[in-house]
């Protein structure tokens, strides 16, 4: 089968479009008043939650913090303080990175070149895998934030191992996802493990998405060489 | 431009280029209800960005442009969405070879090779089926004319590949 007679088979299949779509039917002045239910990123309730609750928290953990700052910190223990203020520093530039990627994402331009906008919206989907890298960093304050000064006078080495151990497989997991975690990766065993669910199919999609942007980039890298040798 | 003149602009356009929507949807949308869904979402889209609109292009690089976009997006977005067209195997083959005439088959072994490709061939595919210039789909997708060419070569070996298949 030759190109012209492909072509004409594609033509031969719009003719055979359903004609009687409802959409045709559909009112363009009932379609000024509808809402997208936006193509990109839809604002969905939980998204609006996650972000109410994270700056709740944060919040909450800096009113609480700054004041045991300024006016009980020569009684405050300090292991809670730091561990606890570094568990807030890192959620809220979590959530700054979260709040950025959902506004820049409503702000692309749709009618730009296919790959530069999906480009664009691609790369900043898969920039969630910051926010779960820097999230990912909180792993080792959650071990220390309950110590306290008795345990260095009354702990017996046991304890310490047990402890120091935790701590140390922690901080050791923490920094290791942290540098990781990251698009080429995506197809390692450890790497599905973690972002296995559908909340996660958008970024896995994006990855996939990012790909295929860079072969069609790459082939005309190569076409661009080949041409000016 | 009023809001009216405008209603009526994006009702004109509608008018004349309401098959590049269909298109689009039929291609990247397997269920009509999606496909509806989709056309509405392109509609909306093209609305909105209406007074984005730069008369440097031509009106359908625009709207493929947008539609496009829209529908990477949304087949992106959309885990659920189920796959229509089977993959042609000899034992589907079997029986509906003799009830079907060759054409229809051929139309079915397009659709499917078309609903196989990866987001972004399918938009290059489509394109090419439109008889694009190459200067247009280079406009449209954002890639150099060159490269354009280059692609355009091994869907058709692809396809050529597909045919000959289902032919043997």
């Amino acid at each position: 089968m030759n190109e012209s007679e492909v072509k004409k088979l594609w033509q031969e299949t719009n003719d055979k479009l359903d004609k009687t779509l409802a959409i045709h039917q559909l009112n363009t002045k009932e379609l000024f008043q509808l809402k997208s239910f936006h193509f990109i990123s839809s604002m969905k309730p939980i998204k609006f939650f996650v972000l109410f609750t994270g700056f709740l928290w944060v919040g909450l953990g800096v009113f609480i913090l700054g004041n045991m700052f300024i006016y009980t910190l020569p009684e405050t223990n300090k292991f809670f303080l730091f561990s606890a203020s570094i568990q807030v520093v890192l959620t809220a530039i979590a959530l700054i990175i979260y709040l950025y990627q959902l506004i820049t994402i409503y702000q692309v331009d749709i009618s730009d070149p296919i790959l530069k906008t999906q480009k664009r919206i691609a790369s900043l989907k898969t920039s969630t895998l910051w926010v779960t890298r820097i999230l990912f960093l909180q792993l080792p304050v959650l071990t220390t934030f309950w110590w306290n000064y008795k345990m260095f006078q009354e702990w017996n080495a046991f304890q310490w191992v047990i402890t120091g151990s935790i701590t140390f497989a922690f901080t050791i997991l923490a920094v290791w996802l942290f540098i990781n975690i990251k698009i080429e990766n995506k197809d390692k065993k450890w790497f599905k493990l973690i972002f296995t669910g559908k909340e996660w199919t958008p970024l896995m999609k994006a990855m996939e998405l990012l790909n295929q942007i860079e072969a069609y980039h790459d082939e005309g890298k190569e076409n661009f060489n080949q041409s000016h040798q | 431009m009023t809001q009216k003149e405008q209603r009526q602009h994006f009702q004109n356009i509608m008018e004349q280029h309401m098959g590049i929507l269909h298109k689009v949807a039929r291609s990247y949308c397997s269920n009509e209800e999606d496909r509806q869904d989709l056309i509405q979402e392109m509609m909306i889209q093209v609305w909105q960005s209406l007074h984005r609109y730069n008369p440097q292009y031509k009106i359908s690089t625009w709207l493929y442009r947008i539609c496009l976009n829209v529908a990477i997006s949304l087949y992106r977005k959309n885990t659920t969405r189920e796959n229509k067209y089977t993959r042609i195997t000899e034992q589907t083959t079997q029986i509906p070879m003799e009830e079907k005439t060759s054409n229809e088959m051929q139309i079915i072994l397009l659709e499917q090779f078309i609903s196989e490709l990866k987001e972004i061939d399918k938009a290059f595919m489509i394109l090419y089926l439109e008889d694009k210039s190459h200067a247009e789909i280079s406009e449209i997708l954002g890639i150099s004319i060159s490269n354009v060419g280059t692609k355009i070569g091994r869907l058709k070996d692809k396809l050529k590949t597909q045919f000959s298949q289902f032919n043997k």
